[in-house]
């Protein structure tokens, strides 16, 4: 039997219906009048499940880096030929797929014909198909991709930062692995990952515009079948509070120094709905305190020790939590440094009312504006059920944070042994 | 999706496309001059300056605390060229009333920021304030000589500028370093004063209000403005490229950026694009296109390769990254498959496919307002009102016969090559 239920926040005027599907996957459709209609295929699985077992098996599977990311390109082929992008083609959707840290989903965005892109959505994903032929040619084409990366100063400061924030941590595997790791990928090891996280219980399928979840159901219905219960044991690494390294730099041909900042946070709550209220918290905080209305920014600004932007964004989940500031600058150090005074007043001065009041106003507007774009509403949600929590709980999750949380967990979270200082240098002359 | 047009004054024009299905509207003010190496980096530099300070709230962090207590209505600015044009201006997406819990006007009180910022800036002496114009300048020269950071972007720039050398185009719409740093508090005022009483202004709003409250509201804040727009706004179109030309430049980066730039010989005003849009689309433009399915699936080669357009100025660069070594293998997929499209090797099929295609992402535009915006200031600019519908209407009526004529007349005019010099490991290549 499928089971639905309905929810509605009537403050933001938002509703979906959600359904456990007799398959065993989860289902969200979210109904927007909006003329594109699109859908996300997930699975709770990403780059940082690298060593992982399955039912209680006695030892632990270890793959190779990358393979997750390498997993979604080859989900596009298919046992007749057919690549996915052609069947997409018949019915005009435009289609991709994408691999995080913590998970792979799979997409389209249409105007027409939404059951029938549905269908190959459905299909593809649940019908993998690789031989050693294709898994050597999709090795040249990431191959490229990760040469672009390789090339791309914020995607090496990302990772130089996370490679510093921790050591065993597997968020500190870059995403598409490297060119050796990747040949060491097999289509049988392809075929392992795949009956280990493709199980329609790790997934969940979010479809947001103009359908309605009958019309969902049926092609559901058609087109998957039950799959067994499964419970997976993924190992994501024990991290102390510290920092593992406090420096990270690399040289490669920037117009000037590039710079992350990083604050680590261990305290995680293995409750959805805690995590979601201290995402919020960390939201606001992070408005308050870097935004260009605040005074760490304005003063960095005009003693020109940034350039045009500070970067900002704190990402709090069951896997990991850290806050990060980004920019460039003639001299990270002494941004560095500055930070680190700056929180100290911080600290030492409290919260000051009108602007945590500013910062909430920021917070729920950009929730708000969140919902003008199925392809935004899709994925916001998708990264909320992951993280066992609801979106449309998200507004009231903000209202419920007051001064005083935000007072303790910046005395929690903001200490010296919990910052590191990643850079990329321009080479030298 | 029908666009009004409305005269609020002499040079200035209000275009509103109503929508009431977001939760946000949209507006935007545009001042849109031609292209020149005399005026592009004091325009580039004019939207920045303005945007630090204005008499009421006279340094960044109070802006920004004005746009924060309006429910994160950052007001933001920009610079861009379409064709030989430059385009600078202001634009913003404030929530819609309805969203507001505490009752605030967010509409009303954007629009009175952008009044603020376009007209009572902070001034010192009859001009900008001379510390933001020297900040203003620090920072711009920093983004020109931070292009090369973003190797995907800066190779596509370079063909560009290889290609238009010599012609209004290959003009940067930011100036050069040394143009920048020419400028004075004074030469910016001047600049301030040319845009206000010469510039063709075009203001977009998409989303849902009183609309005879908006216009009486623009037209208050505009009607000082009042003038008559001085210079032709027009681009040279070079229909047929001469011999090609082939530009290689060393960088020490991992990665080949091949760039192949063509003449199209076709642009928006001809009123056949839609044939080129189609061909490009089959060519160039999806994940079943030919350059996808060939240099990318079949051969391996590389992971994006797709064909960009500039449709004012009838070029068009394609754009992909690849093994160095595999240089001129690319080189010849990529131009093998265009003479493919030339001679009609495709199907019925594969034109169909290309047709749904440019149909979903015309049709797609209606849900974003920005798009929209790009969409009917890219037609104004080409004295057309074609809307999405019409021009799906078009597509759709396109036979392969004027697919393949569109292709021959695609010529080759540059190839820009970045050489990586390093090999995976950060080394240099031998």
């Amino acid at each position: 039997m499928n089971n639905m239920i309905i929810k509605e926040n009537k403050q933001i005027g938002e509703k979906y219906y959600k359904i456990n599907h007799k398959s065993g996957l989860e289902i969200y459709v979210i109904p927007k009048e909006l003329t594109t209609g699109y859908a996300l295929f997930g699975t709770r699985y990403g780059s940082a499940d690298n060593c992982f077992r399955v039912n209680g098996e006695a030892e632990y599977t270890h793959v190779p880096d990358g393979i997750a990311h390498f997993l979604e390109h080859k989900m596009f082929e298919n046992e007749d030929g057919v690549d996915t992008f052609v069947r997409y083609a018949q019915t005009g959707a435009s289609a991709n797929a994408y691999t995080s840290f913590t998970k792979t989903a799979y997409l389209f965005s249409c105007t027409d014909n939404f059951t029938e892109s549905l269908e190959i959505l459905l299909d593809h994903v649940t019908h993998p198909y690789f031989t050693p032929e294709t898994v050597s040619k999709e090795q040249g084409i990431i191959g490229q991709e990760i040469r672009m990366y390789d090339d791309n100063p914020g995607w090496v400061l990302m990772m130089g930062l996370l490679q510093s924030l921790y050591k065993n941590n597997t968020v500190r595997v870059d995403i598409a692995g490297t060119v050796e790791s990747i040949s060491e990928i097999t289509a049988d090891l392809l075929y392992k990952c795949y009956n280990t996280f493709y199980n329609l219980h790790n997934m969940s399928l979010c479809v947001c515009g103009s359908i309605t979840p009958e019309e969902v159901i049926e092609v559901a219905d058609r087109m998957l079948t039950e799959a067994p219960a499964i419970e997976i044991d993924s190992i994501s690494g024990e991290e102390e509070p510290q920092v593992y390294r406090s420096r990270f730099s690399a040289k490669m041909q920037v117009s000037k120094p590039q710079f992350a900042i990083g604050v680590k946070d261990t305290a995680i709550s293995p409750d959805g709905n805690e995590r979601m209220k201290k995402s919020a918290a960390l939201s606001i905080i992070c408005e308050m305190l870097f935004s260009r209305s605040g005074a760490l920014f304005n003063e960095l600004y005009s003693k020109q020790l940034i350039g045009s932007g500070l970067g900002y964004e704190a990402d709090h989940n069951k896997r990991f939590s850290f806050i990060m500031l980004s920019g460039d600058s003639n001299d990270p150090e002494a941004v560095f440094a500055r930070f680190v005074d700056y929180m100290n007043e911080v600290k030492a001065k409290g919260v000051e009312d009108e602007a945590f009041e500013r910062a909430k106003r920021v917070v729920y507007a950009q929730l708000v504006k969140s919902f003008d774009s199925t392809e935004e509403i899709a994925n916001n949600f998708l990264n909320y059920i992951f993280d066992d929590s609801d979106m449309l709980d998200y507004s009231d999750a903000i209202s419920s944070v007051t001064k005083d949380d935000v007072s303790k967990l910046i005395a929690d979270i903001f200490r010296e042994d919990r910052y590191t200082l990643a850079t990329v240098l321009p080479l030298d002359e | 999706m029908a666009l009004k047009k409305i005269a609020v004054c002499d040079g200035v024009v209000l275009n509103i496309i109503e929508k009431d299905k977001f939760k946000t509207n949209y507006i935007s003010v545009n001042f849109i001059t031609p292209l020149s190496s005399e005026s592009a980096a004091l325009n580039a530099l004019l939207p920045r300056v303005l945007k630090r300070g204005t008499v009421a709230h006279p340094d960044m962090a109070s802006l920004n605390r004005a746009y924060e207590t309006l429910y994160s209505t950052t007001i933001y600015s920009r610079n861009y060229k379409r064709g030989e044009v430059q385009i600078v201006g202001f634009c913003a997406s404030p929530l819609a009333n309805d969203y507001i819990p505490d009752g605030t006007d967010v509409l009303d009180g954007t629009l009175k920021l952008m009044d603020e910022i376009i007209f009572s800036p902070l001034l010192e002496d009859g001009c900008f304030k001379a510390e933001y114009v020297e900040s203003e300048k620090r920072m711009l020269i920093d983004d020109v000589k931070a292009q090369i950071n973003n190797k995907n972007r800066y190779a596509l720039r370079r063909c560009e500028e290889e290609m238009c050398r010599g012609e209004v185009y290959g003009v940067s719409e930011t100036g050069t370093a040394a143009e920048i740093e020419a400028i004075t508090p004074a030469s910016l005022y001047a600049c301030y004063k040319a845009l206000l009483s010469g510039a063709k202004i075009e203001i977009f709003f998409v989303g849902k209000t009183d609309e005879e409250a908006l216009i009486k509201s623009i037209k208050d804040v505009f009607v000082k403005c009042a003038h008559t727009v001085t210079a032709p706004l027009t681009t040279e179109v070079i229909r047929k490229a001469g011999e090609a030309r082939e530009v290689v430049e060393d960088q020490p980066v991992a990665q080949g950026k091949l760039s192949l730039g063509f003449r199209t010989n076709c642009v928006l005003s001809d009123g056949n694009y839609h044939e080129f849009a189609l061909m490009r689309e089959l060519y160039g433009g999806s994940t079943v296109s030919k350059l996808f399915m060939n240099v990318r699936e079949k051969l391996s080669l590389c992971y994006y390769c797709s064909a960009i357009p500039e449709a004012h100025k009838g070029i068009m660069v394609v754009a992909s990254g690849i093994e160095v070594a595999n240089k001129q293998k690319a080189q010849d997929e990529i131009l093998a498959q265009l003479e493919a499209v030339k001679v009609g090797d495709f199907t019925e099929d594969d034109l169909a496919k290309a047709k749904r295609s440019i149909v979903n992402s015309y049709t797609e535009l209606s849900d974003s307002p920005m798009s929209l915006e790009s969409w009917y200031l890219g037609r104004a600019l080409a004295g057309l009102s074609t809307s999405p519908e019409d021009a799906i209407e078009l597509v759709m009526n396109t036979g392969r016969e004027a697919v393949m004529a569109a292709a021959q007349g695609v010529t080759l005019d540059t190839v820009y090559f970045m050489r990586g010099t390093l090999n995976a490991g950060g080394a240099e290549n031998e």
